[in-house]
């Protein structure tokens, strides 16, 4: 596998949308390919940190009473 | 019908909910922090988004029958979210996709070509701040903005996401694809801005 065909797997990689041989290939080109690696611990930094930043908060209480009376 | 995208594929046929109202009732409801969330960056407002999540679940409840019990709730619930969402807070269907196109961004490149010493691409996201992702992601256009809704911070796998917003897996990934060129030229504008890193005076 080369760098461009990693490359582009990088979103189903990081997504855990890839399993069996093609997983297993892209695996093995990480292993052997720095610039890859980086890339992809990149991208999957990115994501973690899109979803820490969006997961703060909860749901106002007043909403939440709302909600128990509807559907009591 | 609003609630059909993703109700009919999956759910059909109708089932009654054999626990009844109680256990229906009671799992929807664990779900309520994360339909909030997704209804602010969907509405980017607070009393819509609290408006858009008691009508879902006002929803859900009348439609309550075309769940089927042991399926995956969470992704039932958001997808009568966001077809309300689009129904009433866009007034209409999904647009199809034409959004002026930021071409082929990688802020990771931006990151190793900006700075040549100890790896930058390493450090910069940590100096990004929680509310410029959240503003990032609040510029997106809305049909870019659910796809990361779905996939990146509510971990919703592509089939479930593709039944979600009612396109074919492709679409999802594409779509995703794309929103997240968008939002990483965003966090990159950002970064110059705030300097975090240097600008390249090509910011694209
Ligand atoms: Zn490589």
């Amino acid at each position: 596998m080369e760098c461009d065909d990693c490359v582009r797997r990088l979103d189903q990689l990081i997504d855990r949308e890839l399993s069996g041989l093609e997983l297993e290939e892209v695996q093995h080109h990480l292993d052997g390919c720095g610039d890859c690696t980086k890339r992809y611990k990149f991208e999957e930094g990115l994501k973690r940190l899109v979803k820490v930043s969006c997961e703060q908060g909860h749901a106002p209480a007043e909403l939440r009473e709302r909600l128990r009376q509807i559907l009591r | 019908m609003a609630v059909a995208a993703y109700a009919q594929i999956d759910w059909m046929p109708m089932t009654t909910v054999p626990d009844g109202q109680d256990a229906f009732a009671a799992e929807a409801i664990t779900h309520l922090d994360a339909l909030y969330r997704g209804a602010l960056r969907l509405t980017r407002d607070p009393d819509q988004a609290q408006d858009l999540v008691q009508d879902a679940y006002a929803r859900a409840l009348r439609y309550q029958h075309s769940y089927q019990a042991g399926t995956n709730m969470k992704a039932w619930l958001f997808a009568i979210m966001r077809n309300l969402f689009w129904d009433r807070f866009q007034k209409g269907r999904p647009p199809a996709l034409s959004i002026e196109d930021v071409g082929e961004f990688s802020l990771y490149d931006r990151m190793r070509d900006g700075v040549t010493e100890e790896g930058p691409e390493d450090t910069v996201l940590d100096r990004i701040a929680a509310g410029e992702v959240v503003e990032a992601i609040e510029k997106l256009s809305p049909l870019h903005r659910e796809v990361v809704l779905l996939v990146d911070v509510e971990g919703f796998a592509y089939k479930d996401a593709a039944q979600i917003l009612g396109v074919p897996i492709g679409t999802v990934m594409s779509r995703l694809h794309r929103a997240r060129q968008h939002l990483q030229k965003s966090l990159y504008d950002y970064a110059v801005e705030s300097g975090i890193v240097p600008g390249m005076g090509r910011s694209a």
